[in-house]
């Protein structure tokens, strides 16, 4: 199992800020597509991802007990 | 030094020169520095404020909009007066930073941040601060500082949510490696709306980098990516380092700036979330405002000026012309009903 924290959008279009997901072994760009299938996320090409405190990129591999923190860029200001 | 002289000098800043990484040294570095301040809405108007008081030696700001009632919850300078005479930002900033403190000296500029102007500009700049609420510009701002090894801090918030990065050239990772590519319209203050502390939270973090930098304390550099939501109670602290990527084309081995080619070729832009397109002739020119202004009093329309801008009214868009020959025009994303509007009104 590893821990998904959500943010912003994410985070109002789940109603939750943290999930638990069996994903363990796959990649942050499989996640990604999970993401996007099962929740509709979009925009999630720009969405950064960090494992742990550290950003990370599409090809890290996941392991267990990972906390993963999706981050969305907001324009504002 | 044109307001309080010597000792008093001193004294105004005595609480900064008592925190011991500043010291009298500090204060003098921060006396010789010169930012640039790219847009004034609440995160500039907030970062200005906090740089004027810290005794900054020159700052330049530049905003294209102009003050209006839905500012004034959260953009510290701009009192009810400015928007109620839709007093452009930078010079209603301006107006207000000089009460604050004369010793430093406010360039304001009303107008685009945009490619020319950001290069004339670039060569005598030591930091840039980013208060713009748009990802365009904060590309075009990130290849510039680049361009010119100018370090630059990032903020952006959105309802109770901000985010915040120092980049260093050379050094850290650039917003192109931690971002990849211009984001899609995201949520933004206009659809989801904002609370003042979230934007003072993002501007403290960046104030805060921004004094160690001037006061050349780069030691002290947070080096993180921080992100906070006030309302929900989170808060990461983001290491970021291992993301820089050397084939970057901004901040890689073979930089080719691609914000600062494309941007020269862009003359409209949707306003994120406000309903409006601005519109910018090719080459800026000074027109005369008061004779359009009396053209379409005698026409009909409905029509307001101050001495830097002309606000006329024409079915349901409102169009606000500005002296530089740039213009906004409310009530509509589309950029075709947008021209249609301007050439409307100016030919």
């Amino acid at each position: 199992m590893i821990k998904l924290l959500l943010f912003a959008q994410f985070r109002d279009q789940i109603g939750k800020q943290e999930m638990q997901f069996p994903i363990e072994g796959k990649t942050v760009k499989e996640l990604k597509e999970i993401l996007k299938e099962s929740y509709s996320f979009d925009e999630l090409d720009s969405v950064m991802v960090a494992i742990n405190e550290e950003f990370v990129t599409d090809q890290e591999i996941i392991r267990e007990g990972d906390i993963i923190a999706l981050i969305p860029p907001v324009s504002g200001g | 030094m044109s307001g309080l002289k010597g000792s008093t000098y001193m004294k105004r800043y005595s609480r900064q020169t008592l925190f011991s990484p500043i010291g009298v040294d500090g204060q003098e570095r921060l006396r010789r520095k010169h930012v640039l301040i790219v847009g004034l809405g609440a995160l500039g108007s907030s970062i200005a404020e906090t740089l004027t008081r810290a005794g900054v030696g020159k700052l330049t700001i530049i905003d294209r909009d102009y003050v209006e009632e839905s500012n004034l919850q959260r953009q510290l300078l701009y009192s009810e007066n400015d928007a109620m005479e839709r007093m452009p930002k930078a010079e209603a900033a301006k107006r207000r930073l000089n009460e604050v403190n004369q010793d430093v000296e406010i360039h304001s500029i009303v107008g685009d941040a945009d490619v020319p102007l950001l290069e004339r500009l670039a060569p005598n700049i030591d930091l840039i601060m980013d208060g713009t609420d748009n990802f365009d510009t904060r590309f075009m701002m990130n290849d510039i500082s680049h361009k010119f090894h100018i370090p630059w801090i990032f903020g952006s918030c959105v309802g109770s949510f901000g985010s915040t990065f120092t980049i260093i050239p050379g050094k850290t990772p650039c917003l192109q490696c931690l971002l990849k590519k211009l984001p899609m319209r995201g949520q933004t203050c206009d659809t989801v709306g904002i609370i003042a502390p979230a934007v003072q939270m993002v501007t403290a973090y960046q104030t805060a980098e921004a004094l160690k930098i001037l006061s050349e304390n780069q030691w002290a550099l947070r080096n993180t990516y921080v992100t906070f939501d006030l309302w929900q109670n989170q808060t990461l602290s983001i290491k970021a380092d291992s993301i820089k990527n050397a084939d970057c084309y901004t901040c890689g081995h073979y930089p080719t700036y691609p914000y600062l080619q494309y941007e020269a070729t862009t003359k409209t832009a949707v306003l994120c979330g406000r309903n409006t397109v601005q519109i910018r002739p090719a080459t800026s020119t000074n027109c005369s405002i008061a004779v359009l202004a009396d053209q379409w009093k005698k026409a009909g329309y409905k029509v307001s000026a101050n001495p830097f801008l002309v606000s006329v009214l024409k079915d349901e868009h409102r169009m606000v012309l500005f002296k530089d020959g740039r213009a906004l025009i409310h009530g509509t994303n589309d950029i075709t009903i947008a021209k249609r509007v301007y050439h409307s009104l100016i030919g």
